[in-house]
């Protein structure tokens, strides 16, 4: 057998010691989740925190900034205020501001976005044959921010094979050390 | 313990029960358990203790239902996405940090330092077992260690602690290999004396 030092302690370890290290991954990454999910329940937005992919919004936000965003029914879209939304069939989420809105009696609204640093709305960016943004697609209303901690976010999605990598090291030494 | 049949042949190999215990010597957390493994030992092999699971399950149930609540969580929410899931996750949300305030409490209370709870036969046949536990402190880059041996009579319920302070040097070698003999003296020296004191009451 391949003799690697630093396996020796998991190798001296009974079946519950074993199980224990196993769960003790488990709650570490179960603790991310809740906390992840406790997030979401608590802003009501299905991505409670986000990072700026691009330049389109500078010089409020830039590549990389960290967002916190919530979204409650109650806050009203109003134009020239910052929304974050989802284009349907796409991942990402874009943060940009409302230019236009068309409101019905009843509170539907539809409205128009455009990026403070672009030169076009975004219109280009929308589905096929969509030229308007319903309340269904807005991911939240950003409600505080952290300058430049998403540039490692961004990092690990261009580099997946770093991200990879980390995430598994990071594993492996929770799984063989002993508390 | 080296009695493994060959179901568990793989297993076996991959163990080294028998490979002097050699680590690093400035990681207080390793030194700690090396000791509290190497106590553990002596007591079950040289003094033929059976080991009582019951505290250790208790943290792993514990544990295990946690992890259960964020796997629930997980898949109700890939099932039925974000909105509707929303009471659902809240109610896993709030038994998962409540299951965490459990382990908390049950580590300090019911745990306290213990790693062996061990059950000595009674030779003679009657129910009537004797409990050994065993439980250690090292306080955070301190030297020394504390070995508390504690021996509960099966019939009197009465319990007698009796407690040894070292320093971990004592044990150690300079590569960090533990000196099993020096320890294995100290631990029975501890288990006689309680032993004794049983015996003279």
């Amino acid at each position: 057998m391949l003799s690697l030092d630093f396996l020796d302690d998991v190798r001296r370890m009974n079946k519950r010691q074993l199980y224990y290290q196993v769960l003790n991954f488990g709650m570490i990454v179960s603790s991310a989740l809740m906390i992840w999910k406790g997030l979401m329940v608590l802003t009501g937005s299905e991505s409670p925190i986000v990072v700026v992919l691009s330049g389109s919004m500078e010089p409020a936000f830039h590549r990389g900034d960290l967002l916190f965003l919530t979204n409650r029914v109650e806050d009203p879209i109003r134009v020239g205020e910052i929304v974050v939304f989802r284009i349907e069939g796409r991942e990402i989420p874009i943060v940009h501001r409302v230019l236009k809105i068309h409101e019905k009696e009843n509170g539907e609204i539809k409205f128009l976005t455009k990026g403070d640093n672009n030169s076009v709305d975004d219109r280009g960016l929308y589905k096929p044959g969509q030229h308007w943004l319903e309340k269904k697609d807005v991911v939240g209303r950003a409600r505080g921010f952290v300058p430049y901690i998403g540039i490692v976010t961004i990092l690990m999605n261009d580099y997946p094979k770093f991200k990879y990598a980390v995430l598994f090291l990071l594993g492996l030494f929770v799984l063989v050390h002993r508390e | 313990m080296a009695a493994r049949n060959g179901k568990n042949g793989l297993l076996e190999k991959w163990r080294i029960d028998e490979k002097p215990v050699k680590i690093d010597k400035w990681d207080g957390a390793a030194v700690k358990n090396s000791l509290d493994d190497a106590a553990k030992k002596v007591l079950l092999e040289k003094y033929g203790y059976a080991e009582n699971f019951n505290l250790v399950d208790g943290r792993l149930l514990i544990c295990t239902i946690s992890c259960l609540f964020a796997i629930v969580a997980l898949i109700w929410d890939f099932l039925h996405p974000f909105p509707e899931s929303k009471p659902v996750l809240a109610i896993c949300v709030i038994s998962y940090f409540i299951m965490m305030g459990f382990l908390t409490l049950y580590t300090s209370y019911q745990e306290k330092n213990i790693f062996l709870v061990s059950v000595q036969k009674d030779p003679a046949g009657m129910d009537l077992n004797h409990t050994w536990q065993l439980s250690s402190s090292l306080k955070r880059f301190d030297d020394q260690y504390t070995l508390r041996v504690s021996f509960t009579d099966g019939k009197s319920k009465h319990t007698r602690e009796q407690e040894i302070t070292k320093s971990v040097g004592a044990f150690f070698d300079g590569n960090g290999t533990l000196v099993m003999d020096q320890f294995e003296k100290c631990v029975s020296k501890l288990h006689n004396t309680l032993a004794t004191e049983k015996k003279t009451k």
